[in-house]
């Protein structure tokens, strides 16, 4: 890889080899709401790109089609070369590359925090129970909940949640990550624990897509930011001249709403 | 000083706010009406509390009850088998012990003050009970040994972390030593199905029933929200099919017709038939028991389990039903008791259970018009079975919460 590194904060590096290629995805709901209509985004390795854009507008069925938890009728989409259809055999492998982080945190409530990480080790991975510990372990303390190993997820604050929930998904060792609104179900001083997770995430060299709304994230962390609207892809732009100079009115008017 | 201070200052509250007679103002007595509804249910209750410690102390011949009790209890087991079913309770209770020291390995105090308190009042019950006295300690020694169990299964489930897998074999294991108990063979003397009766009938139907109509049940409930039309058809059809068939035409159904869709040579047993029909009908109810269950768990659950990458079967039994199936504990319990209830409508289609051997008894000239006696007698028994599962029942969720 020749490509030279421009920001130093990120050792991982940017190449030119895409792990996420879509083509004209287009999706409708129950056959008539028109979700998606034709939306093409390529992620290389390495690359983390943020997704905004306003409310209702695709942003969350667009990155969940990419582990099928959506299907989508019209378009491609290749996840680290492999085709995305409704190939059963497919969508297993793709779901154990890719590792996904909801807003509601969807931690499993009847586990405790270092079961829920090493559920998916031990039954899809089918690592030893031993195996699976160790890498909860040290995936928590990298999270920094440690010690709260042994609770429930009821147990612990939002923000713990969420960084179990990332630690939960780092567990299966992932590929590419996907995090729609993590930060959105949030009291306000449990968004920086997490953003300082993903960070840290970021700069191991983890290919992510986050749909998000925390600027100072996207400037600081994204390699390109895109913005959503009607089910279209409007802008697509670095961070600096997505904030500073946006080309697409539409970037312009939302941009005025959230800053 | 004579002015007087503000009443909140006042740092003793007025005897009336506190204690009992502030608790009976505060209840009772706040307002004519709500005094009236008290003077006239209050003088009510008492006078039947009255009467009937009068009728219980003088008119009642409680005879009727001591003279009948291996009829009550195992029906026309033969008397030198006896001991077949003392083994089968404290095989019973050996387990149910463990079990519960078990699901308490993380409670600070394994016996509470409530349980101690209901289990000296058993200890009297059994010490005072109107039977020989070896029988009389053979129940404390069952006291003893789920009390025994209880302890041993915490200490073992903190010990051995695969106690609990051990555990849930050993029932499924007690399945097949109950029926070798019951009904013999294999060197026991075989004891015709004919010959149980009473409470042992009525607890085997209940468990035997629970058992199958469980997993009958929790199938059912998945079939109605499966994503294949024949599947979901085929289920609901059963479940809204059964749950407009009152139970006793069922139990007909079970004991008259079934013979006739079975080949001529298979005579399936009675109790095996009246089982047939309370698991088919229970099955039903328990399913939509299971649906709520089902319903009331996010759809993100299953979500963030297919993208770990667990299939539908490893979600379903992993992640969607542990938690639907905790949700319904209270139903599915309330289903459980109902189906112990209906097991008396078994009498009407032949069997010796605990209601036709009340009627056995009261048919004997000894104890003509002995019906009050009696059927408080078994209406007790009922009652502690059914509280004593909803009690297990309230025991359990409080074990498996995981919040705070
Ligand atoms: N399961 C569904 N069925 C029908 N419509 C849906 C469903 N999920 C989302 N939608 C609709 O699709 C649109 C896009 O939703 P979503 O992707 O969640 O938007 P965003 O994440 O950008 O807020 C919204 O108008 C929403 O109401
Ligand atoms: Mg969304």
């Amino acid at each position: 890889m020749t490509q030279i590194q421009t920001d130093a904060s990120r050792n991982g590096q940017v190449g030119s080899e895409p792990m996420i290629i879509a083509e004209n995805v287009e999706k409708w709901y129950d056959n008539n709401f028109h979700v998606l209509r034709g939306v093409s985004l390529t992620v290389q390795k390495g690359e983390v790109v943020v997704v905004m854009g306003p409310s209702g507008s695709g942003k969350s069925t667009f990155i969940r089609t990419f582990n099928a938890l959506e299907s989508y009728q019209k378009g491609r989409i290749l996840i680290d070369g492999i085709h995305l259809s409704t190939d059963l055999k497919n969508i297993d492998t793709i779901r154990r590359e890719v590792g996904m982080v909801f807003q509601q945190f969807n931690l499993f409530p009847h586990l405790t925090v270092q079961q829920n990480v090493m559920l998916a080790p031990i039954w899809v991975r089918r690592w030893t129970k031993a195996r699976a510990e160790e890498k909860a372990l040290q995936l928590l303390e990298r999270v920094g909940i440690l010690e709260q190993a042994k609770k429930f997820p009821g147990q612990l604050s939002g923000g713990q949640q969420q960084r179990v929930a990332i630690a939960r998904a780092l567990a299966m060792e992932p590929r590419i990550m996907l995090f729609d609104e993590p930060t959105s179900a949030l009291d306000p001083e449990m968004v920086r624990e997490v953003l300082d997770v993903m960070r840290t995430l970021a700069s191991s060299g983890m290919t992510m897509v986050c749909v998000t709304h925390e600027v100072g994230f996207a400037r600081e962390v994204a390699d390109r930011v895109v913005l959503m609207a009607d089910g279209l892809l409007i802008e697509e732009a670095t961070p600096e001249e997505f904030f500073n100079n946006p080309k697409e009115e539409r970037s312009q008017k939302f941009l005025s709403q959230i800053l | 000083m004579t002015t007087t201070s503000p009443p909140s200052f006042s740092t003793r509250p007025d005897v009336a706010q506190i204690g009992a007679i502030a608790w009976v103002r505060k209840h009772l007595f706040s307002g004519w009406f709500n005094s009236l509804v008290t003077v006239v249910l209050g003088s009510l209750l008492i006078r039947s509390i009255v009467g009937f410690i009068g009728w219980a102390t003088t008119t009642a011949q409680w005879k009727v009850i001591p003279e009948n009790l291996p009829l009550y209890f195992v029906g026309q087991f033969p008397p030198d088998q006896y001991w077949r079913i003392w083994a089968l309770l404290w095989m019973i209770s050996a387990l149910s012990g463990l079990t519960w020291g078990n699901l308490s390995q993380n409670v600070p105090h394994l016996f509470s003050r409530t349980v101690l308190i209901w289990v000296g009042i058993l200890a009297v019950i059994f010490v005072l009970a109107p039977t020989p006295l070896p029988y009389r300690l053979l129940l404390l020694a069952t006291l003893g040994l789920v009390l025994g169990g209880a302890w041993a299964g915490r200490y073992l489930s903190q010990s051995l972390p695969s106690f609990g897998l051990g555990l849930a074999i050993a029932w499924g294991l007690s399945f097949f030593i109950m029926l070798w108990l019951m009904a013999g063979g294999f060197g026991l003397k075989p004891v015709s199905t004919t010959a149980w009766g009473g409470l042992l009938l009525t607890l085997f139907m209940s468990v035997v029933s629970i058992v199958l109509c469980f997993p009958l049940g929790v199938a059912l409930a998945l079939g109605r929200q499966s994503t294949l039309p024949v599947v979901r058809l085929l289920s609901t059809v059963y479940i809204e099919v059964v749950r407009g068939v009152p139970l006793i035409a069922l139990l007909f159904i079970g004991a008259v017709m079934l013979p006739f869709f079975l080949p001529g040579n298979v005579r399936l047993d009675l109790v095996l038939r009246a089982i047939f029909g309370l698991t088919l009908f229970s099955a039903a109810y328990l399913a939509e028991n299971v649906r709520g269950g089902l319903q009331s768990i996010p759809r993100g659950q299953a979500e963030a389990s297919s993208a770990l990458g667990l299939n539908t079967p490893l979600t379903l039994g992993l992640i969607v039903l542990p938690q639907a199936l905790k949700v319904a504990i209270p139903s599915i319990v309330g289903q459980f008791i109902s189906l112990v209830q209906d097991t008396t409508l078994v009498s009407i289609i032949g069997l010796s259970d605990l209601m036709r051997i009340s009627r056995a008894v009261l048919a004997n000239p000894l104890y003509i018009g002995r019906y009050a006696e009696v059927y408080l007698f078994i209406g007790v028994i009922f009652w502690v079975l059914c509280y004593a599962m909803s009690w297990g029942s309230r025991q359990l969720e409080a074990r498996l919460k995981t919040t705070n």
